[in-house]
């Protein structure tokens, strides 16, 4: 210890994607900076989109130039196949939901501003725009990468922090219902935190057993079993209530529907499709990789939660007379469908299997949810977006084309065959049947019919209702924001008619599973 | 973790580090029963002077003076800060406790016993040797920039997120050009 430290090996190709979100995130800071306020949109708009384009390049680079058998930088990060698939979708997602973000209406003119003050309307009549928004979206971007391949626990915290952060922030930007939209971010910042308190708490725990927070040294230690388990199964359980929270599942999901609510719906468009899957990606990383050995404990526990998760949010989305809320609970049961992949473990090749499964039906999900968030942008009152159902009424009368993207879009999350939700359930289910799981499945698809309930309970009052006198008007859409959900229509589409390409894509990304 | 050597004769380490520890939880405790918003904050400080003398009797050094930094330099400053800074009653005030003061006190009770018992359960048996120098600011600068480099990166980039978002939230008086 002379002094000298020995440098670390960093490959940075393949961390690439990464570090081009970063930079650019950096970048857009000091365009925030130093660029005139006129300008500021204009440049961080194709910075942003060129960042995220430029990452998702260097993914498919990686993969193409073949998958590394260890984990990346010092074994912090561990670039595989499902890492690199979840990087695709999130990059994928990322870009389409700042096309959705491109648009002057949805965000606060100045969030200092307090509501209603003569500030905000000076704030507004200057045309002030809160441009901070890129970079922040930007850098909840990396953290999701972080996050999603971290191959110790520590860099996996750094990277929920990262993801989380940026995002507590932009809930509470919304520009009309700020009230409304600074509540959500509140909460969503406290319920976050208390989670993050439980992960680290778990992790400590964990250490304190293992000795070791690397996904791989956990899964080793477990294999040697010694000590006492008290420490082993009270920090498991607290890292799952940490995770768990932050996918939406049952006990856990109360801050979804008032975050979602709540948030400016480009964030949700965003924090619905990319959080799940990054965050999808971190919990079959600690199940799957640091606590396999440990999974007869964790498997009961598991099928509580995917249950629980399925029927709440089945039951508690037909309550619901908003449209955003609606799609939050619906986002819970979603992801009480994936949970029952994550239980369908055994060997390698059943794990592949749910593994794959897993990935497409993230992939599927993901753009559906954010055409359906981007349908629901267009719909609107004098005081913003018409969230109340009652006002959807007769929307098939007004605007067709419109009601008809949105019911196929709701058809899509009901599984209905020829969309590509039909192949994402049938995936999950079919790995959670040869898994040993069929209890589970039979739950998921009553809860499945359930849901499928009030999504056409939403399509028959669009198409079969008359409309009201003083209904909501179709916003003119913006180039972004029609090509966000002609994006997602098609890949709703393709990936309901013809999943073949994908699917073989996911099989190739899990077929080797974790790096361990 | 090798055998436990008997604890009927401690070692000198092993005084320090239990009165330390009897310092930490007596000072605690006044912070939560006195009525003095001012010295809570100073028994704040006792506390974490504590915490941070248990950390360099296990010999990690660099936590505990980055503790007596962070802690005691800036927390508890920003503390009384915010008590000096606002109208906050200065002296005896008698409105301290709020009326959930039992329901409080049974939670934290039921947290303090399960966490003991969680511990002394896990480490009952286990016992780590010292090694004189082991949590050094070299030893955990070279492990922070080697093995940790990248979450420790990513930690820099949390904190700029930080700082934005805090601009973001409070600045009313930035006029930007054009």
């Amino acid at each position: 210890m002379n002094g000298t430290i020995q440098a670390p090996t960093i490959e940075y190709a393949l961390l690439s994607p990464m570090l081009i979100v970063f930079g650019a995130a950096i970048i857009g800071v000091l365009i925030e900076a130093f660029a005139p306020r006129y300008l500021r949109k204009s440049i961080h708009m194709p910075l942003t989109l060129l960042a995220l384009l430029g990452a998702f390049a260097t993914t498919i680079l990686g993969a193409a130039n073949g998958l590394p058998t260890s984990a990346s930088a010092m074994g912090a990060v561990a670039v595989d196949g499902p890492a690199l698939f979840v990087w695709g979708i999130i990059l994928i997602l990322a870009f389409v939901s700042v096309l959705l973000i491109n648009d002057d209406e949805q965000f606060v003119a100045q969030a200092a501003a307090v509501p209603g003050s003569s500030d905000e309307e000076e704030a507004v009549r200057s045309g002030y725009a809160q441009t901070e928004v890129y970079p922040l979206l930007l850098f909840a971007v990396g953290g999701m990468l972080l996050f999603s391949s971290a191959n110790d626990l520590l860099a996996m915290f750094v990277g929920l922090e990262v993801m989380s952060l940026p995002l507590y922030l932009l809930c509470g930007l919304a520009r009309r219902r700020r009230l409304l939209s600074q509540e959500a971010s509140v909460k969503y910042f406290l319920l976050g935190a208390f989670s993050s308190a439980f992960f680290l708490y778990g992790m400590a725990l964990v250490y304190g057993y293992t000795g070791t927070v690397s996904l791989r040294g956990i899964g080793d230690a477990l294999g040697a079993g010694s000590g006492q388990e008290t420490l082993l199964l009270i920090g498991t359980a607290m890292l799952g209530v940490g995770l768990l929270f932050k996918i939406g599942a049952a006990p856990f999901q109360a801050w979804k529907p008032d975050v979602y609510q709540g948030a400016p719906t480009a964030v949700t468009a965003l924090m619905a499709s990319t959080v799940l899957v990054a965050a999808f990606g971190a919990v079959l990383r600690v199940f799957w990789v640091a606590l396999g050995g440990l999974e007869w404990n964790w498997q009961p526990v598991m099928w509580g939660i995917a249950i629980l998760t399925m029927v709440v949010g089945a039951i508690l989305a037909i309550t619901q007379t908003d449209i955003k809320r609606m799609l939050a609970y619906s986002s819970v049961a979603h992801a009480g469908f994936l949970l029952t992949g994550v239980i369908a473990t055994g060997a390698a090749a059943q794990n592949a299997k749910a593994l794959s499964a897993i990935l497409f039906y993230l992939a599927a999900y993901g753009f559906t949810t954010v055409g359906a968030f981007a349908v629901v942008t267009m719909v609107r009152d004098a005081g913003g977006e018409a969230g109340h159902l009652s006002r959807w009424a007769g929307l098939g009368k007004r605007s067709p084309f419109l009601a008809g993207v949105f019911a196929f879009f709701l058809l899509a999350f009901a599984g209905i065959p020829l969309t590509s939700g039909f192949f994402g359930k049938y995936a999950v289910f079919a790995a959670a049947v040869s898994g040993g799981a069929v209890p589970l499945v039979v739950v998921g698809v009553v809860s499945s019919a359930i849901a499928a309930f009030f999504y056409v309970r939403v399509i028959v009052l669009m198409f079969f209702n008359d409309p009201a006198a003083d209904g909501p008007s179709i916003a003119v859409p913006t180039v972004g924001t029609s090509a966000v959900v002609a994006l997602a229509a098609a890949a709703t589409v393709v990936l309901g008619v013809f999943p073949q390409p994908v699917l073989d894509l996911a099989d190739q990304a899990a077929s080797a599973l974790f790096i361990r | 973790m090798t055998d436990a050597p008997s604890y009927l004769s401690p070692t000198g380490q092993e005084i320090v580090f239990l009165l330390l520890g009897a310092v930490a939880v007596g000072a605690a405790l006044l912070v939560v029963t006195t009525r003095q918003l001012v010295h809570a904050a100073l028994w704040l400080v006792v506390t974490f002077g504590a915490l941070a003398g248990c950390y360099l009797v296990l010999t990690a050094e660099f936590v505990a003076w980055v503790q007596v930094l962070i802690y005691v330099g800036a927390i508890v400053v920003l503390l009384l800060f915010g008590i000096m800074l606002t109208r906050a009653p200065i002296g005896r005030s008698a409105d301290l406790d709020s009326g959930n003061r039992p329901a409080a006190a049974l939670v934290a009770l039921a947290t303090a016993a399960v966490l003991v018992t969680v511990v002394v359960d896990g480490f009952r048996t286990a016992y780590a040797p010292l090694r004189a120098g082991g949590g050094s600011a070299g030893e955990i600068g070279s492990s922070v920039f080697r093995n940790w480099v990248l979450p420790f990166e990513a930690l820099s980039v949390l904190l700029l997120a930080a700082l934005i978002g805090a601009i973001v939230l409070s600045r009313t008086d930035i006029r930007g050009r054009g």
